[in-house]
């Protein structure tokens, strides 16, 4: 009974929110949330008192804090009051529909790849589809209400956000998840540039491959370097010299240089990670890392470089029952979901700064989060890593992750303590204006879970175990489906490999073909398979080496 | 958010100097000296300085230290007993693509701009498995989808560390490049692009194409240079309000090779396309250092030991496609007897496993020597990395990547009992069975927590965890 | 002694050049056997591998077969002599499944490649009438000891029947053992292993589990026909009054397989590969050979117990978990020998390459297996599988003269072989690879 009339409460919320003749957002909305628990995270906690919202911020907060006259007043008693949770890496805001990723999907956990799908094609760049760092998530951003229930679920009204597709991934933005309009949605842009280390970023062409990735990220940083000192000469004495070509792609890349703006790498690995410290490195740039899932295995030095890591909390688990003949778990994957949780103590204890990501588990980000607390961080480290430390990081600590007047009106309110098992959100504020959580979240597999892709599509990355003359080889498919034509990229043991002939049936199987090196030689491969849940399970035909299984699961 | 990196880079030419310099700063972090080992009464095959019957060797301080009858154990040293064992220097595998990320930029006919140092995998278990097979060093290289391929990476197999630990500073810098059916059949391919047709097949579709990207590639190579010389003399004479050209990842490399800087190993099979590369490399004067594969390189050993190359190929192996069709195992006999720097390759990591067994079937074809027989998978291979005065062989002062086998190692009944690396302990059976027996107890352990349960419904998960001390982490694996 | 046998093959590689520029087709290099005369190797160590070595014998070939063997076995008069001092007498090694005279250049070759007829069932097509007697594979193969193989298809569901050849001869009937061996099955949904399948989709293997059920049932429906076909005609030979049944070539063919006389070859890698191939032989009453047998140890008890043998074709493969011990592959033979599970050991290799047997052998001698279980494992073992240990594997007297003499131990890679007898006839060591050699070596 009380479960339906949430719900049915949150369907007249969403309308509401979503009708044009309301206009709520201009209405004057004075709000006084009343003997709540108070969590300001940069204050003590206050165990009985008053906040105050009007005009869209906080103007009071305090245990005899007086309720003004004109505020409706929300009896907070059971209720513990957060600054917003913000979200600290991901794709929100961008239309589900469009090609540049799914609103939740890849992101923060999101290995390389991420959503999979290519960067929107900037007009007049100079550079490739996957290498245009001009590109800016705002201007991609759509409001998009029901992309945000999951989101307002898990306890955020704010998200970092970038485009989800490709190499150099453009600049980035915090937006609060309000949903209704673009304008106020943008609480920050271009406080960083992204850059994934995505196989097969160039749609077929340069670069192919993740090493090909590595090059076109060092030439087009070359060439950055010499259009600034191209552009500083003419500036200086223009008189004689051929006017620089205007490069927006390169121009882009500036501030980074400078050292302005932060470089968001995407890595997981210790391998990934100690890449992108080399590459920040060779180019004296600021890095921050996103991901990190084995940031932990090299805290030292990335406390001696300063970098911080936006860190998934999207920690893999067992997620299925095993068949009866299937191969045991490698001891590597064991291991992973098992340290994955412990990693936010080790970043603390090596005074590595870190800010969480949901890496798109929207439906399990607190209880993740419970598993970080479990693995050796204390309650009150782990909510820095959802306020105040994004907020630092993102240039918005004045604005946003604190409990304080002045400040903008995000909050997370639950019912009882965020860190007991079983709290759930009760409801938000975002620019002061409430927004009621319902009982039942949607499922992951909506508009806000997955793990990187379209839902219903193939897209992402694959890793997938090929029986081969007896030996199991494994290989990754970065795979991009367009409707009924599938394409991507294959990578692993088998060398390289741009895939042919790629389709998707009606009935949801896919077939491609792709050449394997094999004995120095390349052989041509047919893949026929079907997805089941969150595996690929098929056959791949080898001409002169018969036909074998394989079965793959979709990278993180 | 500030690094420890300072200082910006305020011209081009700095920037190439400081990039250049980079991979030797920050190559192999000195770590403390594994503790000295004696091992006593083996035959040691030296490989350059024939066979030593019951003899001590000592590995100090990373190198091969003493050699002689019996030496005296340092303090703190380990001792193995040899009796009955074969000491022979660590098999160099000059033609792997093992424990790395990507094979193959096949986009372009041109990719010298891609390093396989950029994309290593420490952890890729086939590490170890080669150790177990007796092999210490890989030559990494790009793979055979385009002319001109990727940059090679150098590494010892030093399992358990990380990728610049394993990369062997001082190896000459190296490049891909290749010919014949590899290059030319990659154009059966159509590309797919979304919603587009099929693009065009990627030039070149034959040999003769081959040799236009390869000539076209060194001109572009030579212009790229002598711009930057003209750009260097003018910097030389103090000329005011100079611009660095372009620095170009694709041409940097290629006129390193013309500069000598940077050695070529060209996969390739017929001899005639061997050829074509030896005359084009003397066209612009500089030298190949391998021919990879090189199966038909008994055709032509004259002029393959005339230009100077090396030649690096499988033993045995032919048949598997038309340009290996005339494939014969005498290749190395032949080429060797014609004084050309001959080595055995993998190319596989499972191959890498018994390269031992690929050496003594030389002897078999065409009569090697024993001793032959195993520089063809030791010294030989320094030689064509540009290492063979510090490995390849058992002598005093070089480094210390020996392994000691239970039996003589071209015989097929032989294993390694241990693997050394710059005088520290890699493999060996007992480490091996330790390591055996750790990894079922972990399993065990690791299966009973609570992340690796199979979930029993929908709903909780995780967060069933209190808040507390933070468990250990499970030990890294160490071997 | 020596110089007759290399004036003999030098004949034959002049008349093989003389015929042909050396690369104008892919064949007729390998010189022709001389005639079954007699022949008697004296002072040789023999290793008879079916019981203890003889450390100075003499062996003596008549007709084609072993008419003795022993310390004092009696030279007949006439026989041509070969002085075996310092030699050693092995039985040829076989390889007992791979594509030797079907399949030529495997990459880019495709009209050199003739193991994969189109459709799922093709019980009908023989590897005998499709193998080339002419390829130069079989006389690298056969230098090294290796004297008869088992040439099988391969994919669809049923690619057809392996012929067990001896690697010398003009024709394919003159060179085969047994024309007819094995029948090469590809259970639909069981998965397979190296060269299980091949040949594309085209039914074989299914797409999916659906598919699979269905091409399987397809399979126990033909399996089912075939029984009907025999009993059928048995019933009108046996009552005139019956009508026989129309001719029918696909079930006429599976008549062996199901009435058991015929061994079928079964792709199986995993436990639950091995597992559903016994099972699905067990109901349809056939006699597997697992090819493959990767897990085989998980199910030793099984295979023990159905007396299933299995041809291992990964000895030397690389781990395929990530965890698997460095050596799970090298020890699974001295595994099964020691769970009792009949074996036999495979090169594994691309059918080029087959001439690596005898190392592999040697790796499993390496990790565990006895010197003697080893060389059983690519002699008597694969013929006792293939149900001719009466007739190969062996120096025993009466056996078909299959015979090595090489200057060591055979499964060692540098031992080389000296003299080599196939069906009783001496054959000339020459190869397409000594022939470039001889050509290229003293190239200035």
């Amino acid at each position: 009974m009380v479960s339906l009339l949430r719900v049915a409460g949150v369907v007249t919320c969403v309308a509401t929110i979503a009708s044009p003749l309301t206009a709520q957002r201009t209405a004057p909305a004075t709000f006084a949330i009343t003997n709540a628990r108070l969590v300001p995270v940069s204050a003590p906690v206050i165990e009985s008192g008053t906040v105050v919202i009007r005009g869209g911020l906080i103007v009071a907060v305090g245990a005899t804090v007086a309720v003004p006259a004109d505020a409706r007043v929300i009896d907070g008693t059971g209720l513990t009051v957060y600054p917003g949770l913000i979200d600290g890496f991901g794709t929100l805001g961008l239309p589900s529909a469009a090609p540049a990723a799914a609103a939740g999907g890849g992101g923060g956990g999101g290995r390389g790849g991420g959503g999979g799908a290519a960067a929107p094609r900037a007009p007049n760049s100079t550079q490739a589809v996957g290498l245009q760092p001009e590109l800016a998530v705002v201007n991609e951003l759509g409001p998009d209400a029901m992309a945000f229930t999951a989101p307002h679920a898990a306890g955020f009204t704010t998200a970092f956000t970038s485009i989800g597709g490709g190499v150099f991934r453009g600049q980035s933005a915090v937006i609060n998840l309000d949903g209704t309009d673009v304008s106020t949605m943008v609480v920050r842009s271009g406080m960083t540039q992204q850059l994934a280390f995505s196989r097969g970023g160039g749609g077929g062409g340069f670069p192919g491959s993740l090493f090909g990735v590595f090059a076109a990220i060092r030439q087009e940083l070359l060439d950055a370097q010499r259009y600034r000192e191209l552009s500083a000469a003419y500036a200086r004495n223009p008189k004689g010299m051929v006017r620089p070509a205007y490069d927006p792609s390169l121009a882009a890349l500036q501030p980074v240089l400078a050292r302005q703006v932060p470089m968001v790498m995407l890595a997981n690995t210790q391998r990934e990670i100690e890449r992108a410290l080399d590459l920040a490195k060779e180019f004296n740039l600021r890095a921050i890392i996103a991901g990190g899932t084995e940031a932990w295995k090299v805290a030292d030095r990335l406390k001696a470089e300063s970098v911080p890591v936006l860190l998934t909390v999207n920690f893999p688990r067992r997620t299925t029952t095993p068949a009866v003949d299937a191969d045991p778990d490698p001891l590597r994957v064991l291991r992973e979901r098992v340290e994955a949780p412990k990693g936010a103590a080790v970043l603390q204890a090596a005074g590595v700064t870190y800010a969480f990501t949901s890496g798109g588990a929207f439906p399990e980000f607190l209880a993740n989060v419970r598993r970080a607390v479990g693995g050796g961080l204390t309650p009150e480290q782990a909510l820095r890593a959802m306020t105040t430390t994004p907020a630092q990081l993102f240039g918005i600590a004045d604005r946003v992750g604190a409990l304080e007047a002045g400040r903008i009106a995000n909050l997370t309110i639950t019912k009882g303590d965020l860190f007991a098992p079983g709290t759930t959100v009760q409801q938000l504020f975002i620019d002061g204006q409430p927004i009621t959580i319902p009982v039942a979240a949607p499922s992951a597999g909506g508009a806000g879970g997955g793990r990187g892709g379209r839902p219903g599509t193939l897209d992402g990355q694959w890793t997938a175990r090929i029986a081969f003359d007896g030996a199991e080889r494994e290989v990754t498919f970065t795979l991009t489906q367009h409707g009924a034509i599938l394409g991507g990229v294959l990578e692993g043991s088998f060398g390289s490999a741009t895939l042919e002939e790629g389709v998707v049936q009606p009935d949801g199987s896919f077939r491609f073909a792709a050449w394997l090196m094999h004995h120095d030689g390349l052989e041509r491969a047919e893949f026929r398979g079907v997805r089941q849940g969150d595996a690929l399970v098929g056959e791949v035909a080898v001409q002169g080496h018969g036909t074998s299984r394989f079965t793959g699961n979709q990278e993180r | 958010m500030t690094t420890t990196v300072e200082g910006s880079m305020t011209t081009s030419a700095v920037a190439l100097v400081l990039l250049l310099a980079v991979p030797a700063l920050s190559a192999q972090a000195p770590r403390a000296a594994a503790p000295a080992t004696l091992i006593t009464n083996a035959t040691v095959l030296t490989v350059t300085k024939g066979t030593l019957a019951g003899t001590d060797v000592l590995l100090q301080n990373g190198k091969i230290a003493q050699i002689g009858k019996h030496l005296t154990a340092p303090a703190g040293a380990t001792t193995i007993d040899g009796t009955g064992k074969f000491l022979m220097p660590g098999i160099i595998d000059p033609h792997s693509h093992m424990m790395s990320d990507a094979t193959n930029e096949g986009s372009l006919s041109v990719t010298s701009m891609v390093r396989i140092a950029d994309v290593l995998n420490p952890t890729a278990p086939n590490i170890y498995r080669a150790l177990a097979g007796g092999t210490t060093m890989l030559n990494i290289l790009h793979g055979s989808a385009n002319t001109i391929g990727g940059q090679n990476a150098v590494v010892k197999l030093k399992w358990g560390r990380t990728a610049q630990e394993m990369l062997v500073p001082g190896a000459m810098p190296g490049i891909k490049f290749a010919l014949g059916e590899n290059v030319t059949r990659k154009n059966n391919q159509t590309v797919i692009v979304q919603g587009q047709p099929a693009a065009p097949r990627r030039y070149p579709s034959t040999r003769m194409g081959q040799e236009v990207i390869l000539r076209d590639a060194f001109t572009r190579a030579r212009d790229y240079q002598a711009t930057w010389a003209d750009y260097r003399a003018r910097l030389a004479k103090k000329e005011a309000g100079l611009i660095a050209p372009r620095r170009d990842l694709e041409l940097e490399p290629l006129v390193e090779v013309l500069e000598g800087k940077r050695w070529v190993h060209a996969h390739s099979y017929r001899a005639d396309e061997m050829l074509m590369l030896l005359n084009l490399a003397d066209d612009f004067g500089f030298t190949i250092k391998t021919l990879q594969h090189g199966l038909e390189g008994y055709k032509i050993a004259s002029e393959i030991a005339k230009h100077g190359a090396g030649l690096s190929t499988f033993a045995d192996s032919w048949g598997y496609k038309i340009e290996a069709y005339d494939a014969i195992p005498y290749n190395v006999a032949i080429l060797m007897r014609h004084g050309v720097v001959t080595t055995i390759n993998s190319d596989d990591d499972g191959r890498a496993r018994r390269l031992n067994i690929d050496a003594a079937k030389m002897v078999r074809y065409g009569a090697l020597t024993e001793d032959e027989a195993l520089r063809i998978i030791t010294y030989n291979g320094a030689v064509q990395l540009g290492l063979e005065t510090r490995v390849g062989s058992i002598e005093v002062g070089k480094e210390a990547d020996v392994v000691l086998w239970n039996a003589h190692p071209l015989s097929v009944y032989a294993s390694p009992d241990y693997t050394f690396i710059d005088g520290e302990l890699y493999f060996s059976k007992a480490m091996d069975a330790e390591r055996r027996a750790a990894r079922v107890a972990e399993r065990t352990e690791l299966e009973q927590a609570e992340a690796n349960q199979a979930p029993s419904g929908r709903g909780g998960a995780g967060g069933r965890g209190a808040a507390g001390t933070p468990p250990a982490m499970p030990p890294k694996e160490n071997h | 002694m020596r110089g007759l046998i290399r004036s003999v093959a030098t004949t034959a590689t002049l008349a093989v050049l003389a015929a042909s520029p050396l690369t104008a087709q892919l064949g007729s290099f390998n010189p022709r056997p001389g005639p079954q005369g007699t022949f008697a190797i004296r002072n040789a160590r023999i290793v008879p591998v079916s019981g203890p070595e003889i450390a100075n014998g003499t062996l003596v070939i008549s007709g084609g077969k072993i008419t003795a063997v022993g310390v004092n076995a009696v030279i007949p008069a006439g026989a041509q002599i070969i002085d075996g001092t310092g030699l050693s007498v092995y039985p040829g090694m076989m390889d007992a499944a791979n594509e030797i005279g079907l399949s030529e250049i495997p990459q880019g070759a495709n009209a050199t490649m003739d193991a994969s007829e189109v459709g799922s069932f093709n019980p009908q097509a023989r590897a005998i009438n499709g193998f080339n007697p002419h390829s130069a594979i079989i006389g690298v193969t056969r230098v090294v000891g290796i004297t008869h193989i088992l040439s099988r298809p391969s994919g669809g569901v049923i690619a057809g029947a392996a012929a067990l050849m001896n690697l010398a001869g003009d024709t394919p009937p003159a060179m085969a053992v047994v024309p007819q061996a094995a029948m090469v099955l590809t259970l639909p949904g069981g998965g397979g292993g190296r060269g299980g399948g091949g040949g594309g989709f085209g039914g074989g293997g299914g797409g999916g589990n659906a598919g699979a059920t269905a091409v399987r049932d397809s399979l126990t429906q033909l399996l089912d026909d075939a029984r009907a076909y025999g009993k059928a005609i048995a019933a009108a030979v046996a009552d005139k009054s019956l009508p026989r049944p129309t001719h029918d070539l696909t079930l006429e063919a599976l008549l062996p397989v199901v009435n058991g006389t015929m061994p079928v070859l079964i792709a199986g890698t995993t436990a639950a590969n091995i597992r559903d191939i016994i099972a699905f032989a067990d109901s349809q009453k056939i006699r597997p050979i697992i090819l493959g047998g990767r897990d085989a140890l998980q199910v030793a008890a099984l295979l023990k117990e159905k007396n299933v043998p299995v041809l291992l074709t990964g000895v030397r493969a690389l781990p395929s978990r990530e965890d698997d011990p460095f050596d799970i592959n090298y020890t699974l033979p001295a595994k099964l020998a020691a769970a009792g599970v009949r074996f036999a050991i495979t090169s594994g290799e691309e059918t080029p390459d087959t001439r690596d047997l005898p190392y592999v052998a040697g790796v499993a001698a390496a990790f565990g297996l006895s010197h003697d279980d080893a060389l059983k494992s690519v002699t008597l073992w694969p013929a006792e599988i293939y149900g001719v240990g009466d007739r190969l594997g062996s120096l025993d007297v009466g056996k078909i003269a299959n015979v090595v003499v090489t200057t060591g131990d055979m499964l060692e890679a540098r031992t080389e072989t000296k003299y080599l007898f196939i069906d009783g006839r001496l054959v000339p060591l020459d190869t397409k690879h000594t022939q470039l050699y001889e050509m290229f070596k003293a190239r200035p």
